[in-house]
């Protein structure tokens, strides 16, 4: 199984992705994709040392990983890719029409967001921006963890106007 | 500038705070307020004191959302607090906020959810097993788990005082790295050997009997311990039951 598995999740590297998705889905790489992590050593040191041994992990810039994705897509080994905020997948999707299906793992409270589900909290910004992505064809929704059930995004935007 | 100190008695404060941390769980800012209570006494000693602007400013950043492993926050308030003495400029703080959440959330779930704790409660078995009474096997268990857990706990602060925002290279050590893997490894071994020795204690086995399931588990134990990593549960599951199913049908 190559690089399948797209996720937001301003945690990025963390124990939901190594040990909740990692272990059954036997991820072998992750592809971080920040413009900030990826132009700062400490940080991306950082992100290493989160990483276990038997995964590689590629920090990488928009424009690098869209370079990339042919690379990535074509591994026989299971994949990761991951982005910390909406607009960073919204780059990605607009230049990498392999992108068919997106997953929300945890974008947390922060001032201007407001909840749809413990773990995601959306900015008016963000909510327009998963809908520019929708608009693309790719499928969205989220999902915390394998074992629980996701919820489209249309379901987590009426979650968000309750 | 000088670097930064931070007195016994501080140090200790923190590490008691430290152990609070889960009760300021919240879905809004996860355990970030906890992480602020418990650097507290440090942000004291910022200019201007606990009245200061510089001490409101820092609990106010670092009450903010935060979530990582409870067990090793201790590295990320000790980081955070050497930072904010330190008067480190905030959007680097604040970067390193955010870069820390991850990786001491995930070495700390692999460590400890997914294999220290595992590990505990399957030698608290193989205790049962052996005999031991079940009052001991609780106390011993506690003893094992808090043990390890303790030594995170002051380790962690102590590592992230001494390194600050440099704290990754502390989370290179091997222990790290490749202790999630041996620790499975072994919990692996003492599943193989304390299962049927728990079995064959609770239904009352005699004592050559014990031993032959003993032996007959220790045989499990390091198959289970050989294939770890490269048989699907699954698989091993099936051929187990397989095993099983041709025994009984050799028996009757």
């Amino acid at each position: 199984m190559p690089l399948e598995h797209f996720r937001i999740d301003d945690r990025l590297v963390h124990g939901q992705v190594v040990v909740g998705w990692g272990q059954p889905l036997q991820l072998r790489f992750i592809v971080l994709v920040d413009d900030g992590v990826a132009s700062n050593d400490w940080e991306r040191e950082l992100y290493r040392m989160g990483t276990p041994p038997e995964m590689e992990l590629l920090v990488e810039t928009v424009d690098s990983a869209v370079a990339r994705m042919p690379e990535f897509t074509a591994r026989t080994d299971a994949g990761m890719l991951l982005t910390a905020d909406v607009a960073t997948m919204g780059r990605l999707t607009a230049a990498a029409p392999a992108i068919r299906d997106v997953t929300i793992g945890g974008l947390h409270h922060r001032p201007g967001r407001a909840a749809c589900l413990s773990y995601v909290y959306l900015s008016d910004d963000e909510a327009a921006g998963l809908g520019a992505i929708a608009a693309r064809g790719v499928r969205i929704a989220a999902q915390d963890l394998p074992a629980s059930s996701p919820m489209p995004l249309d379901d987590l935007l009426r979650e968000r106007g309750a | 500038m000088t670097s930064p100190t931070l007195p016994l008695g501080t140090r200790i404060a923190i590490l008691a705070r430290l152990f609070t941390l889960q009760g300021s769980y919240n879905y809004e800012t996860m355990i970030g307020n906890g992480i602020a209570f418990a650097m507290e006494p440090a942000l004291r000693l910022l200019p201007g004191g606990a009245t200061g602007a510089a001490y409101r400013e820092a609990m106010a950043r670092e009450s903010r959302y935060f979530n990582c492993h409870p067990y090793f926050a201790g590295i990320a308030v000790g980081a955070l607090a050497r930072a904010e003495l330190s008067l480190e400029a905030p959007d680097r703080i604040e970067r390193f906020r955010t870069a820390s959440c991850g990786p001491l959330g995930s070495v700390g779930d692999r460590l400890v959810w997914a294999a220290w704790l595992p590990l505990c409660s399957l030698i608290a078995l193989v205790a049962f097993g052996l005999g031991l009474g079940a009052p001991l096997v609780v106390i011993g268990f506690l003893a094992l788990y808090n043990a390890g857990h303790l030594a995170l706990r002051i380790w962690g602060l102590h590592a992230g005082w001494r390194d600050g925002l440099a704290v990754a290279h502390a989370l290179g050590a091997p222990i790290f790295r490749t202790g999630p893997a041996h620790l499975t490894r072994a919990a692996a071994f003492a599943a193989g050997l304390g299962f049927p020795l728990a079995i064959g204690t609770a239904a009352g086995v005699t004592p050559t009997g014990v031993l032959i399931i003993g032996g007959i588990g220790a045989l499990g134990a390091l198959l289970l311990a050989l294939l770890h990593g490269r048989v699907a549960g699954w698989r091993a599951a099936i051929g187990l039951l397989a095993v099983a199913a041709a025994i009984a049908v050799v028996v009757r």
